[in-house]
């Protein structure tokens, strides 16, 4: 082979490499610095205080209401977004009229920015003026203005709703891929065994599926987890910080109380917990691979 | 009835709440924006007359012109950012087995799970350190490296693809490397990496909490945080001003990520599930 620059990998890799390490590694490094150290709210460091500041953390009620919250968070719109991907999927991947159009509407949570899908809704779900409100009037479903945002018992329910409605298009696009990849004679063989539908589903698709699933499940996991702006831009964790999950509090306690010690301390967790998601995620993808 | 219109009828009808539900925040979001101001907070559905003047009413009330400069800059140049240290790197990845490129791919996965919000404390010193607190550089130099793992992902997957006989035939016929390279592979790499610019176009555009954070002045706020800003912490919204902005900061990016979802489906399932 003739050498060149451009056929130095290393070299190729060099800048990008560098570049996505140093965004993660220096922060990465004075989050574990200050998580370590007594901190003013300005971040100026005075002295080492071990692990005072994963003390406190633990010690606060509202980040164990957070971490509970974060699980039914995460769980939640995890667990709604398959009951919901599976059979859209299966419905998509048919042949019916309009299946392109039904496809592109489905996929459009996906297009618009979470920022902007939550101001929506905000003025959405609106007390007095909100068109949620009005239009359930008009249809009858209910008879009073309900106040959606006020309390946490109906605006952490309808913000659950709203992760899972932007998060089907990315799942049931997995989904559709898993399903095309479905050999149909499979299905033709059942077919002529007699199979009943429900018997196909159980003993062909559902186990051919089972990679998909896993990989959507889990990333799912991660990026559920990690999002902040539906209940930034809908409530800002409030009505007294009980729709808040840990990213929401982690941004309040670092940027808005200024407890910067303590935020840097559960960002190493959740940094820790993260990895974890990502090593189970590789384990998963490897097993996929070597079968 | 044939039996694909039943099929389809019956589909369409299984489908119709999601469907429901997608579409009613694009209808209060158009509806809204085009209500006469002195109608916006009575709970009806429909205008009595479509105000479309809000739309330009809108771009001087919500400071518009200057928050969608700066997204176009900001998204741009990240983009550019990204692309210029990716496209080497997905090349090596795509052409060449060398030690450690397991390990690159790992470390690339990291970062992609790894959302910014864990980091943004450190992230948000990193930038004080270098002295680009509210300054929208800062955020081209956030995004552009946090997009890193994604386009280098996308556009390794696209690369290898394209068959390596066609370089190897170059460097036979007497072509250098950098020339089989120009005449030979980008040429044929093109539409990938166009596409790929424009999924980090939009990841750059839709991006909330480090604008969130690192901007702090109204000049150099972006378009998501400039909404935002009209919407948090205020007494009384001018909600038919801010659905028209929300309207025409959404719309265009929302046609074009529709349109060419179908590439970043395939260049995900051929990256993440291969």
């Amino acid at each position: 082979m003739i050498r060149s620059p451009l056929t130095n990998p290393y070299l190729l890799i060099l800048p990008g490499f560098l570049l996505a390490a140093f965004i993660i590694l220096w922060p990465l490094y004075q989050l574990g610095t200050i998580s370590l150290n007594d901190v003013n709210r300005f971040g100026q460091l005075r002295g080492f205080n071990g692990v005072e500041n994963y003390v406190a953390v633990f010690t606060d009620p509202d980040f164990l209401g957070a971490l509970w919250r974060t699980f039914i968070w995460t769980g939640g719109i995890v667990f709604g977004t398959l009951i919901v991907s599976v059979p859209v999927a299966m419905i998509l991947n048919e042949d019916f009229y309009g299946r392109s159009l039904a496809r592109v509407i489905v996929m459009l949570p996906w297009a618009v920015s979470l920022t902007m899908t939550a101001i929506v809704w905000r003025w959405a779900l609106n007390g007095e003026s909100g068109m949620l409100n009005s239009g359930l009037q008009n249809i009858g479903l209910i008879d009073q203005n309900i106040q959606w945002l006020a309390r946490a018992s109906t605006a952490f329910p309808v913000q659950i709703m709203i992760g899972i409605l932007v998060t089907i298009p990315f799942t049931t696009t997995i989904f559709l891929g898993g399903l095309s990849s479905i050999p149909d004679d499979l299905y033709e063989a059942a077919k002529l065994e007699g199979a009943s539908r429900w018997q196909t589903f159980r003993e062909i698709t559902l186990p051919l599926m089972k990679p998909f699933l896993n990989i959507s499940i889990v990333l799912n996991m991660i990026y559920v987890f990690n999002s902040f702006p539906i209940i930034w831009a809908t409530t800002q964790g409030g009505p007294a910080n009980s729709t808040d999950i840990l990213v929401t509090y982690l941004y309040k306690l670092g940027f808005r109380f200024g407890k910067l010690g303590e935020a840097s301390a559960l960002s190493v967790m959740m940094f820790a917990l993260l990895l974890v998601f990502t090593i189970l995620y590789v384990a998963l993808a490897m097993r996929r691979e070597r079968t | 009835m044939n039996p694909k219109l039943k099929k389809s009828l019956l589909y369409w009808a299984l489908l119709s709440p999601l469907i429901v539900l997608i579409l009613f925040p694009f209808a209060v979001m158009f509806i809204t924006a085009i209500k006469p101001a002195n109608e916006v907070l009575s709970p009806t559905w429909w205008p009595r007359e479509a105000a479309w003047r809000n739309f330009i009413d809108m771009w001087a009330v919500t400071n518009f012109g200057t928050a969608l400069w700066n997204s176009i800059y900001v998204s741009v140049l990240s983009t550019v950012l990204a692309l210029a240290v990716s496209i080497p790197a997905a090349y090596a990845m795509s052409r060449f087995r060398f030690r450690g490129q397991g390990f690159f791919r790992q470390f690339l996965l990291v970062t992609q799970m790894l959302s910014p919000i864990v980091l943004v404390i450190g992230l948000f010193r990193l930038v004080v350190w270098l002295g680009l607190l509210d300054n929208v550089n800062s955020i081209v130099f956030v995004y552009g490296a946090f997009n890193v793992a994604f386009t280098v992902w996308m556009l390794q997957s696209y690369f290898s693809t394209i068959p390596k006989d066609l370089e190897e035939a170059a460097w036979i016929e007497g072509a250098s490397p950098a020339k089989a390279l120009v005449m030979v592979f980008l040429p044929l790499a093109l539409p990938a990496m166009t596409v790929t610019a424009i999924f980090s176009f939009i990841n750059a555009w839709n991006e909330f909490v480090i604008a969130l954070t690192m901007l702090r002045r109204q000049e150099s706020y972006t378009l998501p945080i400039q909404i935002f800003s009209l919407v948090a912490g205020r007494y009384t919204v001018e909600w038919h001003h801010v659905m028209a902005a929300t309207f025409v900061a959404t719309i265009p990016v929302a046609v074009i990520f529709a349109w060419l979802q179908r590439y970043l489906v395939r260049g995900l399932a051929i990256g993440a599930v291969k």
